[in-house]
Formats: C-alpha cells, sequence, structure tokens
C-alpha cells in the first residue's frame, strides 16, 4: 500500500524526538514538495528575467508573467471539479469562500421589505453557521436542519424546509468531523427546479470524491488548498456563470476577481494551490480506494474493543474516504487525548477548540456531552500506510483499556 | 538497579508531578472482598464528569495500604494516585489534616483544576467519616 506520491514521511518527530503517528490530514496537510518547487518562482528570483514575484495586475513583462501562473492555476483548480476557469474566484480561504457565498449571495438577492429565507444545517462548519446567525441579526430568516443518527440531511428534509422566501440552500458535501457524505449531486438539480440558489462547501471533498460541475447544478462551491497538500491562506470560490450565481462583495477595493474580491492576488499562494490540485487530479483515484482501505483496516482494529461507536453513517461508501470519528464510551476525552501523546488525531472538541466544548456536530446526531467529549476524529493521507494505522490503532487501544481500568464506574 | 522508565512527552504541558502520576498511577484498583478493615468511598462532580474512589486498608491507627480508581481528566486521576500512595503509612489524623490546598501545591494543580483537589479532600473526607461512622464501636480510639 505505498502511497503514489511518497512524499510525505511519516510518522514525523517531535520536539523531542519522538516519533508523531500524524493522522490529522482533514485539518491540514502537509505542502507536497512538488507544489513546493511550481511556488518558489513566485516568492523569489530576483535576477530571474521573468520576474514572476511581480504583481499580477500590472500590465508590464513581469506582471503578465505573474498572470499566466494566476491563470494556469485558475484553469488547474477549476479542471479538478469540472468547472470553466472563469468560474474560479480567489479567496484567502474556504472560511472567506464560506462567508462570501453566503453572505454575499443574501446581500445581492435581497430587496428591501422583503423577506429573505436560508436553509442549512446544524452540521455545518462554524463559519457557514456563523454567517448564517450574522445574517439572523440581518433580519434573514434561517432553518438549521437537525442531521440523522449517520450525519446526513436527507433531500426531502430541505424540500420540506422551502417556503416561498427561500433563497438559499448551504451545506457541506462532506462532513469534515464524520466523514458523512451528503446526497448533494441528488439534491442540487432539485434546487435549480425550484430556482433556489445552492451553495456546497466542498473542503473535504475536493480531490476526494468525483466532482464534476458541469453536470452538477450547485451554483457555489467552496475549495481551499491547505486541505489538498496545498499552501495554507488561499482558497477559492466557484461562482457559477450560467446560469448567472450573483453576489455582492464583501471585500471592496481595486475591483480583481471580477468585481468578487478585491485584493492583490497572492500569486504564489495561488500556483501553489493550482498545483496541488493538478497533482490531486492525476492521483486521486489510486490514492482514495487505498486510503477507504486503510480507513477500514483502523476501523477493524478499534472495533474489536466493546462499547465503541463509529459516528457516521455506518454504510463505508456513504462515508469520505479519509475519516474515522468513533467515540469510545467509558473514558474521559481529555484523559484519552493526554494519553495518546504521540497521537495527532482530533479530538471531539477540535472543530470548537477555542471553546473546548464537545463537538456540535457530534452532539447534533445525538451523542450525549460525555461520548462527544470521548471521540476520536482519524484522519488519513499520503503519508498513512498499514504499519502507521496498525501502529496508532494499537496506541488507542492501550489507552482506552488503560483509562477504562483506572474507572470506577466501568464494568467490563 | 532498575532502569527508570522514561515518560512520554507532554505536549499538553500538565503540570510534571501530574503528568508522571498520570501515566504511572500506581496503587490502582479495589481490595479484594473479604480483607478486613477496609473502608471505601466514592465521590463525583456534578454531571458525574470526575468520580473518585478511595480504599485504605488499616491497621490500628495508621493506613497498611491504599487503592484508588478514578474518571476524569488526567489531574483527577493523579489526585487520586498522589492520596493512595501519600495515604499509605500516615495515620488517620494526619489523613484527616490533608486538604485541598496541600493537594494543590503537590501536585502543582493550576487554580482553572482546583476542583480536582476538593475532589481529593472530599474523598478523605467521606472516607474518614464513614470509616467513623461504622467502626465507632470497633475502634473508640479513632
Amino acid at each position: 500500500m505505498n502511497s503514489p506520491a511518497s512524499v510525505v514521511l511519516s510518522p514525523l518527530p517531535d520536539d523531542a524526538g519522538n516519533a508523531i503517528i500524524y493522522l490529522d490530514y482533514a485539518a491540514t496537510t502537509p505542502l507536497d514538495p512538488r507544489v513546493l518547487e511550481a511556488m518558489l518562482p513566485y516568492l523569489q528570483g530576483a535576477d530571474d528575467p521573468a520576474l514572476r514575484w511581480a504583481n499580477p495586475a500590472s500590465t508590464h513583462g513581469p506582471g503578465l508573467r505573474a498572470r499566466e501562473g494566476v491563470e494556469r492555476a485558475r484553469a488547474q483548480v477549476a479542471a479538478l471539479i469540472g468547472a470553466e476557469p472563469r468560474e474560479i474566484i480567489w479567496t484567502s480561504g474556504a472560511t472567506e469562500s464560506n462567508n462570501l457565498a453566503i453572505k454575499g449571495a443574501i446581500e445581492f438577492n435581497r430587496a428591501p421589505g422583503r423577506p429573505i429565507h436560508i436553509i442549512t444545517s446544524r452540521a455545518e462548519h462554524k463559519c457557514v453557521l456563523d454567517s448564517c446567525r450574522y445574517l439572523e441579526t440581518q433580519g434573514v430568516a434561517v432553518t438549521y436542519l437537525k442531521p440523522g443518527a449517520d450525519g446526513r440531511v436527507m433531500p426531502q428534509q430541505v424540500l420540506d424546509a422551502i417556503t416561498p422566501d427561500t433563497a438559499l440552500v448551504s451545506l457541506m458535501w462532506v462532513n469534515n468531523e464524520i466523514g458523512a457524505v451528503q446526497a448533494v449531486t441528488e439534491l442540487a438539480p432539485r434546487l435549480r427546479e425550484r430556482g433556489i440558489q445552492f451553495h456546497v462547501d466542498a473542503v473535504q471533498a475536493a480531490g476526494k470524491l468525483a466532482i464534476n460541475l458541469q453536470d452538477t447544478p450547485i451554483d457555489l462551491l467552496s475549495v481551499s488548498a491547505h486541505k489538498l497538500y496545498g499552501p495554507k491562506g488561499v482558497g477559492a470560490l466557484f461562482v457559477r456563470r450560467w446560469p448567472r450565481a450573483r453576489l455582492a462583495p464583501q471585500m471592496h477595493g481595486g475591483g480583481h476577481e471580477q468585481g468578487m474580491r478585491s485584493g492583490t492576488l497572492a500569486t504564489h499562494q495561488i500556483v501553489g494551490m493550482g498545483a496541488a490540485f493538478a497533482l490531486a487530479a492525476r492521483e486521486w483515484t489510486i490514492e482514495m480506494p487505498r486510503l477507504t482501505a486503510l480507513r477500514e483496516r483502523l476501523w477493524d482494529r478499534l472495533r474489536g474493543l466493546p462499547e465503541v461507536l463509529r459516528n457516521g453513517p455506518q454504510d463505508p461508501s456513504a462515508c469520505a474516504p479519509h475519516i474515522l470519528n468513533i467515540s469510545f464510551a467509558g473514558v474521559d476525552g481529555e484523559s484519552l487525548r493526554a494519553a495518546l501523546p504521540s497521537l495527532a488525531v482530533s479530538s471531539g472538541s477540535a472543530c470548537s477548540s477555542a471553546t473546548a466544548e464537545p463537538s456540535y456536530v457530534l452532539r447534533a446526531l445525538g451523542r450525549g456531552d460525555a461520548l462527544a467529549d470521548a471521540s476520536l476524529r482519524f484522519s488519513l493521507g499520503r503519508g498513512s500506510d498499514a504499519d502507521t494505522i496498525d501502529c496508532a490503532a494499537g496506541q488507542v487501544v492501550d489507552s482506552v483499556q488503560r483509562l477504562r481500568e483506572l474507572s470506577p464506574l466501568w464494568t467490563p | 538497579m532498575d532502569a527508570v522508565k522514561a515518560l512520554p512527552t507532554n505536549p499538553q504541558n500538565y503540570p510534571a508531578p501530574v503528568w508522571r502520576l498520570f501515566n504511572e498511577t500506581p496503587l490502582v484498583g479495589d481490595f479484594p472482598p473479604g480483607v478486613p478493615d477496609v473502608w471505601v468511598a466514592e465521590v463525583r462532580t456534578p454531571a458525574a464528569r470526575a468520580v473518585l474512589r478511595l480504599a485504605l486498608r488499616c491497621e490500628g491507627s495508621k493506613i497498611a495500604d491504599a487503592r484508588f480508581r478514578a474518571y476524569g481528566c488526567p489531574v483527577c486521576i493523579a489526585v487520586g494516585a498522589w492520596i493512595a500512595q501519600w495515604s499509605v503509612g500516615r495515620t488517620l489524623s494526619e489523613l484527616a489534616a490533608l486538604q485541598a490546598v496541600d493537594l494543590q501545591l503537590a501536585l502543582e494543580i493550576p487554580e482553572d483544576r482546583i476542583h480536582c483537589a476538593l475532589l481529593g479532600e472530599d474523598v478523605l473526607k467521606a472516607l474518614l467519616a464513614r470509616l467513623k461512622e461504622t467502626s465507632r464501636h470497633e475502634h473508640p480510639t479513632h
């Protein structure tokens, strides 16, 4: 089970030289060295006659060289998701993409004195939920659908929630905490029939699942570079040209990006994102079956423990290849995390770590606070192989057993 | 000489005494049924997010042996381990004098985890109260 890109070493040493097994690829990924190589000419090279580090908005020769890099990257990002290059708008990352999509669409489509309504789910990323909550303070009505026990929102739930005022539906393609794949391809044409815009946060889906926006009538789609071995600080929003999805800009300035997102383009970041998406396009059909097999291998080893619960769809085909989320009954979440110092995984509270509260996503699925807190999200990537998975599983099994033996509440 | 087992790295920066006891956890368990002169107490925080059980075996007015179990954060587990270890060889009056602030000092417990030290004081108080109550006639000197 060799990764097609054997460029990411794992396990990695920590500061003290101990081996760390990194299984948090859904949080971020390391920069692929091939991506770095593509980026460097756009950062360095004072003596390079091409001067690719120039401002891509400049109309002199070096500016045009920089512009070529930006446009090549736009085509590379578009190619991975079946879009046209001119439908890609650069942003600083998926949080900005989601803000621009939701707030921009509502602000553009809102008429004074006329009610307007959004449908989303309780298991969305914080940046979607907080954008919706902000819009509520501006008088926008929002319906937060409750996902089923498997973390998925059924298309019929969405259709049933539609009102005459519904202007936008926002759902994530793959849930970042539990890996549940939403039925966005089934839902998209039904929303199109009704003239309702559909925004999809595809941060965890891009490069993991087949996305073809020529066939799937999604209007707005957010992606990020650093989840796919690209640099942090750059993302993109797909904005459909036909039928035209229109947005009110959230960043005002020089009218960059067709007026939808002003600001000097971060050429090196954008080139890196393009290179990363091009690599993903080349490798994902090999890499995803490999990760799916490793994910199931991990689950097979962990399910040997009593009272472990897999969060998300029980049908493996309804889960993203790289995410496995497990709750361990009978152990305290903080102690479980502390007992695994050599394992870099996300906990049940990681996605709301600023508040250190149990995951709102797991709670939305009906998990109690203690069980939500005693959960780990394993997310696999190019550095994962059978050895690291077996080693990680062994550490988790040992730690859970030890903490349960310590507990006065645990009865085997 | 036995080799000293190295502790794992401490990425979350728990206080050193807490980290050592969380990893080594001496005296975990219960006394087998039928062992004489054993007293047990269990206390918990609201909603049972932390539970501490302490079992002490007495010989006269001294603690001959101890066991503990804990469910909760690493600090809570370390408090249980520390009390169990510290109790052995002590007198009941020494146990009665131990307060949360002593645990806080010994384990370098930060202010935001003071509830773990209070849980430790509570389990000792509960155990001593139980011991006094049940052994009033058998051990009038307690």
